[in-house]
């Protein structure tokens, strides 16, 4: 996208009197379609539109063993495929870079214990875990794509339902497990700690979140800050620009409540989707 | 795994010998962080950086290039001369930097893979952003420089150590740039924040005991323009609250204004030695 | 003026010198570059060296891992070198996998090791069949100046002077391994071979110990290999033909710096094997 230096200028006019171009105010969002279980052969899934950004996310589930020097923690990857039906700047490796920074960025947001806790996947210690493949499909960019990626991951870890051990046998080095036959004997994963990520720009003197392509070519520096429950599990400087560390300061407060509003939001309407589940089919 | 053809290659299964040695507990490593008259293990206050030396002109064949000792992390950074954009056909206005930060095989306890694993990537990524906004790009368009950073040994801080490295060799190329960008490396476990913090405190600060999950942790690296007060890229991991980390931004800033210092002596040396060179000529 | 004309003509720059005699850098052509041995700088690795020939630098690291021998060679265990030449080190290497003048070098180096039957490979096993010592021997080049063998050899067997590994008690019936860090036995070499490189120029001008120019303007290079006063290997890789006069000459060359070579890693691990001692 390539813009002149009359619309740079009245963007960021719209942003300094707190009405954008789109007629939003400074911290809010636009609006979101989240659907969850779409994805029929996966462990869980969910789907997210923010404006024109369009994500896909399922999880898969393997057994695997632990690293030797974590025995107690289980598995948990991230893979993003930047699609070059998303935009035609992703052709060939074009897409390479940004999908390692937010793969790279979700699995350092899921690292700490607090923020997801890996030890819930381990099934024998030193042996056995589960291991989570999460696969992020990139469908559409319409800007912050961050933020879209990390609720839609967020959404489809809490459609995951885990397959329960029945039983596990120790025999010397050898190691056998049951898992339970019946299909709907599952567990779901607790990820009411697992991190939102909010990108904040900046733009002239002032901070907004959600940005549309447009403004982000506008920004002069931008801070994806990653919060979970209150504290903040990972942020990174992302784009060209610098800032003052009075700026940071400011953009990490913001981003600290818009997260935590976003996340209170979400789990909501998670939780609205569960209770409208109705059972279809003559098997049950 | 696909097998290398390139290199020689090991047997399939080869484990470091230090997963048999005895190793203690969270708690334990925890308690040993601090001596009794709260001092660190190496003597340091807990807001006292590591001793630095750097040098320039280490690497011959470079354009330019800087080698930087942080108490046992060892870094060695080159900068080559631009040269146009491989695989590139459109005309780009700025000059790009391509960095590339490697961990050498035996720098860390364990073994190191030969290709770029997803730390490493990252890190070559925030090494760039790092120094990006320090370099005049607009004065080679459509050419890229190349910034290779190799750790010799990883004691702690390494990334930091690669970056204020990256810009004394950036310097020592003569490369133009707006500014030095400093970096330094911040660790908070169990509410306490460390300068600097070695490998062993650092490895405390990533990876916390899930028993105890109510304090903060995690690391903070924070690259820093000093002249013009601005911070050019700020990379957190872990669990910290924002008092937390608001403070550990005005420490580290205020040790990046330090380092510039140092840097900058070791610049003007440089320079100076060169003066001296062509007056004898 | 004399930039330009290195510049325009380098060939004949370099001709002129040899003229008279006398290198570019103000060497005689028998004169070879100082050399610097460290023993023991990189404390994360079982050992360690680094070596600096002129400008040409090469660092060392050795790493011991624990694994099962091949079945085929049930007593013995493993020592694995591998030379990268990142582009960290000069211009003429970029980015990705290894370049052919890399894999050249650590096959060259491989052979060495052994030809030369300066390790034997049953002293690195624990247990037969089960478990032995795994020496992954990386060797990284920091500064390209020519001769890079013979700088990577200087590092190499530094490095393999310094390693000392712990006692390992193995019990094969449970398969548990307990270490004793404590107990710590050096690890042996028999000899310890070190080589010497000449530049050849239109068959009749030998140059020892060339720098990276002088390799790229030469018809032909030599590396000889020395281990205890006797000729280990001899390596022409193609270039220019050289006399038996000229060979015998350059193997008189090697042999007296080799012996130089020979007590520089003695005292650079002598000083640090002091030091542990202390």
């Amino acid at each position: 996208m390539a813009l002149c230096e009359a619309e740079k200028t009245f963007i960021l006019h719209s942003v300094e009197e707190n009405f954008r171009i789109d007629g939003r105010q400074r911290g809010d969002y636009r609006p979101m379609e989240l659907e969850t279980n779409i994805v029929a052969p996966s462990f869980g899934s969910a789907r997210l539109r923010l404006a024109n950004t369009d994500v896909l996310v399922s999880v898969k589930l393997e057994i695997d063993s632990p690293t030797l020097e974590q025995p107690k923690l289980g598995k948990i990857e991230f893979f993003v495929d930047c699609s070059a039906n998303a935009t035609p700047d992703f052709e060939g490796r074009g897409g390479d870079n940004l999908a390692t920074e937010i793969s790279n960025c979700l699995s350092s947001a899921y690292k700490s214990s607090t923020a997801f806790d890996a030890g819930k996947l381990c099934i024998l210690k030193g042996s056995k875990c589960w291991k989570l493949y999460v696969d992020i499909l990139l469908l559409e960019c319409g800007g912050n794509l961050y933020d879209a990626v990390s609720l839609a991951v967020k959404a489809a870890l809490w459609d995951t339902r885990i397959p329960l051990v029945k039983s596990v046998v120790v025999d010397g080095n050898k190691v056998d497990m049951e898992v339970s036959d019946e299909l709907f004997d599952c567990e779901r994963l607790d990820v009411t700690g697992a991190p939102i990520m909010v990108t904040v720009c900046k733009i002239g003197d002032q901070c907004i979140v959600d940005p549309t392509t447009a403004e982000e070519h506008c920004s002069g520096g931008s801070v994806v800050v990653a919060v979970s429950k209150s504290n903040f599990s990972t942020i990174l400087q992302t784009g060209g620009g610098s800032l003052h560390p009075m700026t940071l300061l400011e953009s990490l407060k913001l981003g600290q409540t818009v997260a935590q509003r976003l996340d209170s939001t979400l789990i909501n309407t998670l939780k609205q989707i569960n209770d409208n589940s109705t059972d279809v089919g003559f098997l049950k | 795994m696909p097998v290398d053809l390139k290199r020689i290659n090991g047997p399939e299964n080869t484990v470091s010998y230090k997963l048999y040695t005895p190793s203690k507990t969270f708690k334990e490593e925890l308690k040993c962080l601090f001596k009794s008259n709260n001092k660190r293990q190496d003597g340091r206050n807990s807001l006292e950086h590591r001793k630095m030396f750097i040098k320039t002109g280490i690497v011959s064949q470079a354009k330019g290039s800087a080698y930087l000792e942080l108490g046992n992390t060892k870094v060695i950074v080159s900068v080559f001369d631009p040269r146009e954009i491989p695989n590139k056909t459109d005309y780009s206005q700025k000059g790009v930097l391509y960095c590339e930060f490697k961990y050498a095989t035996f720098s860390c306890p364990q073994r190191r893979n030969f290709q770029q694993d997803s730390e490493e990537k990252q890190n070559s990524i925030i090494l760039k952003q790092s120094l990006e906004p320090a370099v005049c790009l607009h004065e080679f368009p459509n050419f890229q420089v190349d910034i290779y950073a190799l750790i010799l040994e990883n004691d702690g801080s390494s990334l930091s150590a690669a970056v204020t490295c990256a810009c004394v060799a950036l310097a020592h190329a003569s490369v133009p740039m707006y500014d030095l960008v400093t970096a330094v490396t911040m660790g908070v476990v169990d509410n306490q924040i460390l300068m600097d913090p070695t490998l062993k405190e650092q490895q405390l600060c990533e990876v916390f005991d899930e028993t105890d999950t109510k304090s903060d942790h995690g690391i903070i690296v924070t690259s820093f323009m000093s002249t013009h007060q601005q911070i050019s890229q700020f990379y957190q991991t872990g669990n910290i609250n924002l008092e937390n980390i608001s403070k550990s931004i005005s420490i580290s800033t205020d040790a990046s204004g330090d380092i510039k210092l140092l840097i900058e002596k070791c610049i003007v040396n440089h320079v100076l030695k060169g003066a001296n060179k062509s007056n004898e000529e | 003026m004399a930039k330009q004309y290195k510049s325009l003509h380098p060939i004949k720059y370099f001709r002129d010198y040899l003229a008279h005699d006398i290198r570019p850098d103000g060497r005689e052509l028998t004169k070879y570059r100082p050399v610097i041995i460290n023993a023991n700088s990189v404390s994360t690795a079982e050992g360690s060296a680094i070596a600096k020939v002129g400008k040409t630098t090469v660092i060392c690291g050795i790493k011991a891992e624990l694994c099962q021998p091949k079945t085929e060679t049930p007593t013995q265990g493993f020592l694995i070198p591998n030379l990268e030449l990142p582009p960290l080190c000069s211009s003429k290497f970029k980015p990705g996998p290894p370049s052919d003048q890399a894999q050249v070098a650590t096959k060259v180096i491989a052979d060495i090791i052994e030809n030369s039957g300066c390790i034997n490979l049953q002293d690195l096993c624990i247990s037969t069949e089960k478990l032995a010592w795994c020496l992954y021997a990386d060797l990284v080049c920091l500064d390209h100046d020519g001769s890079i063998i013979d700088a990577c050899l200087l590092a190499l067997f530094t490095a393999l002077k310094t390693v000392s590994l712990p006692k390992v008690e193995y019990n094969a019936e449970l398969d548990s391994k307990n270490l004793q860090m404590d107990e710590r036995t050096p690890f042996k070499l028999y000899n310890v071979p070190v080589s010497t490189t000449f530049a050849i120029l239109d068959e009749t001008v030998l140059m020892i110990d060339p720098t990276a120019e002088e390799e790229n303007l030469c018809t032909g290079v030599v590396t000889i290999v020395i281990k205890d006063d006797e000729l280990c290997s001899v390596l022409k890789p193609g270039g220019s033909p050289i006399t038996e006069e000229k060979l015998v000459d350059c193997i008189k060359q090697s042999m007296e710096r080799a012996k130089l070579l020979g007590k520089l890693i003695d005292t650079a691990t002598q000083e640090t094997n002091d030091e542990i001692d202390k």
